[in-house]
């Protein structure tokens, strides 16, 4: 357990939560928040908004929707009841590289989004997955309903992480 | 019990007109439908079709392992934001 400047940064995205003590001996109960939950103690170490560090998880086992963890630094129930709520943060570059044509949905949410003539559309919100491929959810600004739109090649052509933008071309009917 | 075999898979037929129309006029478009209950078949496989969750058309990109299916399952009725984490979109 150490100290460091806190998840108000760019570079780091919560990846799980704890969610209070299980037992009496020390252990915690872990949200994760990741695609394959045991691959947040990969992630390590992992910060809590006042700064704490964690950089050791070991799972010891799992309750309803959640995991049951050992937390380095942490060595009672009242520690662990202590941090109930809390989130985790990881640094960005702790995240595994990606193949072509492959974005974390944290890299893609808040990018600007343009039609192919350069027009401000709005941003990205979230990111979806129903079954039937990804889906990018679009609010314009100064909006409350949102588009959602094919995270494709033919319909996004563009993606500039570098400049915080992606390019749109959609089909008609979707907008 | 399962729908009887010799009725065939159930589409509504507007949803097969709509399908044929966009097929043969060779548009970028996406096929509105309100129709949750037809079965995707095969001809439907290509296009995009926006099915409605009572509140707006979601795009649903039609594959080929997607055939036998409904198209509500690929348009949920409720949102959920969860966090982001290591989740990754791929660009196809």
């Amino acid at each position: 357990m150490s100290k460091s400047p806190g998840p108000d940064r760019k570079d780091r995205i919560a990846v799980g939560a704890l969610a209070g003590a299980f037992g009496v001996h020390g252990e915690v109960r872990l949200k994760s928040y990741c695609a394959d939950p045991m691959a947040i103690a990969d992630y390590g170490p992992l910060h809590t908004e006042d700064g704490t560090s964690y950089s050791q998880i070991v799972f010891t086992g799992q309750a309803p929707n959640a995991l049951i963890a050992r937390v380095q630094g942490i060595i009672s129930k009242e520690q662990a009841d202590a941090l109930k709520g809390q989130l985790l943060y990881a640094d960005r570059d702790r995240l595994p590289p990606l193949e072509d044509e492959e974005y974390y949905y944290s890299d893609l949410i808040g990018l600007a989004v343009q039609d192919t003539g350069g027009n401000a559309l709005g941003t990205v919100r979230a990111v979806h997955n129903h079954g039937a491929g990804d889906l990018i959810e679009v609010i314009g600004s100064g909006k409350s309903a949102t588009i959602l739109l094919p995270f494709t090649r033919a319909v996004v052509p563009t993606v500039d992480l570098a400049a915080r933008r992606i390019v749109v071309d959609p089909p008609e009917g979707l907008l | 019990m399962s729908r009887s075999v010799w009725k065939g898979p159930f589409v509504d037929a507007y949803v097969l007109k709509k399908a044929e129309a966009v097929r043969e006029g060779g548009r970028n478009e996406v096929i509105k439908i309100w129709s949750r209950r037809s079965t995707i078949l095969p001809q439907f496989v290509g296009p995009t079709f926006g099915v409605y969750n009572g509140q707006k058309h979601i795009p649903v990109n039609v594959t080929e392992d997607m055939i036998g299916q409904k198209f509500g399952e690929y348009s949920p009725t409720r949102t959920y934001y969860g966090h982001a984490a290591d989740k990754k979109a791929k660009r196809k």
